[in-house]
């Protein structure tokens, strides 16, 4: 009996504090501010750190790769060795069906086919650190390319 | 076997094909490419034929680290040594090494044991920049050198010595030195590839005693034009180079470093760039010579694809004729869809992480 004296006086401020909400507060956006210039620039800032680790994982750096505590190569070999400016490597044309993987691939697939086969390393986490990285430099190297997804 | 001095009588000028056929069947796959592994019109008699081999770029590391490029070293070495006729010699194009390790190039002599013909050696950077050749030019001799050999003078230079000091200043050890030498793309060696003004003035010298008429095939590790000098696929004096070159009516410079199928002509001087057996690299992003019948695109997953050594056959007019050994059935592309030479989709930027 004694919850249900309470009931009506529980439920009416209920909904007060509703219609307070509802009055008195700004409803919620996904931007709201125009963008600042310091906000682009530190944008931009965390893009080109990420494809900085990316080039120096491409050039086979080893505390770069100890820190990421990935091993992409066992023979020595990186991946600038046969791709030089990331030549070759063709970012702009993926997803593709990749004849030497015999399947529809992504960047990230490719890249892992790499590091396995040629280099005789190990292959890396899809969505880790070190391939969002190699993906960030071998897109910021190509960013001029031509956008052709699917040509061979 | 015995190098002596003779001359090559030549009742006319060579012409080459290209001459007739000119760029505009150059400019288009599988059309006018007879300018490689095609035998020319011999206008002149006198001179003798010979075959001569070469190697280059084998970039090896010590055995324990890759397994792969010492094999495909190997392959080119027992090829070349079961030649039948043998070549009269083997011209080893730099780059043995792939940072400079006196393991490196150990190896690389024990492996060259096995090819019995006389060998000559010019340097690579990936042979220098470790301990700024001392190992390289102990083991193997230093360069530049010339001989003269049934009617055609042999020169072969050093196109990796002349670097300007970036490691000094910013307290590199050997090892830092050398690991940006090795790598193609890097900034921090700059345009290092030269023939150098004394070595120039070495060259002049050399060729002046030679009938301006006569064979002249110069080895270098670099090619001696402009192709792309980010990859310093080139010497920065090529100018001085072609100027010395200029009066020579039948020169032609084989040389490594590029890792692809590359021809081309300036003037009277011809320029046939070598495979690496180590790896294919892929044409730069410009400057591919327009007489270049570009290389096929090859499958990443067989190492001993797209790799391999050539042998040159000298003809009695003084012309070489190139013989690209790599391991498979086709050499060229037919269509761009095969080449990564030329693919207008693609544009590249230089690196960042190395920039200061």
């Amino acid at each position: 009996m004694a919850n249900e004296k309470l009931r009506y006086p529980l439920i009416t401020a209920g909904v007060g504090v509703l219609f307070f909400l509802a009055v008195d507060t700004e409803p919620a956006f996904a931007h709201k501010d125009k963008h600042t210039a310091e906000q682009l620039q530190a944008f931009e800032e965390v893009f080109m750190e990420q494809v900085k680790i990316g080039d120096l994982l491409f050039h086979g750096d080893p505390e770069t790769q100890k820190r990421l505590n990935v091993n992409l190569s066992n023979t020595g070999t990186a991946c600038a060795m046969c791709h030089p400016y990331t030549s070759d490597t063709h970012p702009h044309q993926f997803p593709k069906f990749q004849e030497q993987m015999n399947e529809f691939a992504t960047l990230r697939n490719m890249i892992n086919w790499c590091i396995e086969k040629p280099n005789e390393g190990e292959k890396i986490d899809p969505d880790g650190p070190a391939m969002k990285a190699l993906e960030a430099y071998i897109y910021w190297s190509n960013r001029n390319s031509k956008l052709d997804p699917g040509r061979h | 076997m015995k190098w002596t001095r003779s001359c090559v009588s030549l009742a006319l000028i060579p012409l080459h094909k290209s001459l007739l056929y000119g760029t505009t069947g150059a400019a288009a796959y599988g059309l006018f490419f007879p300018l490689i592994n095609t035998i020319d019109i011999a206008f002149a008699q006198g001179g003798q034929s010979f075959k001569f081999a070469w190697i280059s770029d084998t970039h090896l590391y010590p055995k324990a680290v890759n397994k792969r490029f010492v094999e495909k070293a190997t392959r080119a070495i027992q090829e070349v040594q079961a030649m039948n006729p043998p070549a009269d010699f083997l011209i080893f194009g730099g780059d043995m090494a792939q940072l400079g390790d006196p393991v490196e190039l150990q190896l690389g002599a024990e492996l060259l044991k096995e090819i019995t013909i006389k060998k000559v050696f010019i340097p690579g950077e990936h042979d220098w920049y470790l301990d700024m050749g001392a190992t390289w030019n102990k083991m193997f001799g230093a360069a530049p050198w010339s001989f003269d050999y049934k009617g055609v003078r042999f020169v072969g230079l050093d196109t990796v010595s002349h670097a300007e000091d970036f490691w000094t200043s910013r307290k590199m050890s050997a090892k830092e030195r050398m690991g940006n030498m090795a790598t193609l793309d890097g900034t921090l060696g700059g345009a290092w590839a030269a023939v150098g003004a004394e070595q120039l003035k070495w060259l002049n010298s050399t060729l002046a005693s030679w009938g301006k008429d006569k064979p002249v095939v110069i080895f270098s590790h670099n090619p001696l034009y402009e192709y792309f000098p980010p990859w310093n696929f080139w010497v920065r004096d090529w100018r001085g180079v072609h100027e010395i070159l200029k009066p020579y009516s039948n020169v032609t410079n084989i040389h490594g470093h590029t890792h692809q199928v590359l021809y081309n002509e300036i003037g009277k001087l011809r320029s046939i760039g070598m495979l690496a057996t180590s790896w294919p690299w892929p044409y730069a992003p410009e400057g591919v010579p327009i007489l270049t019948r570009p290389m096929i695109r090859v499958d990443p997953g067989e190492p001993f694809d797209g790799v391999g050594w050539s042998i040159h056959t000298m003809d009695p007019t003084g012309h070489v004729e190139n013989q690209y050994k790599m391991w498979r059935k086709e050499v060229f592309a037919d269509a761009g869809v095969d080449s990564n030479a030329q693919d207008s989709h693609e544009v590249l930027s230089p690196r960042v992480a190395d920039r200061i």
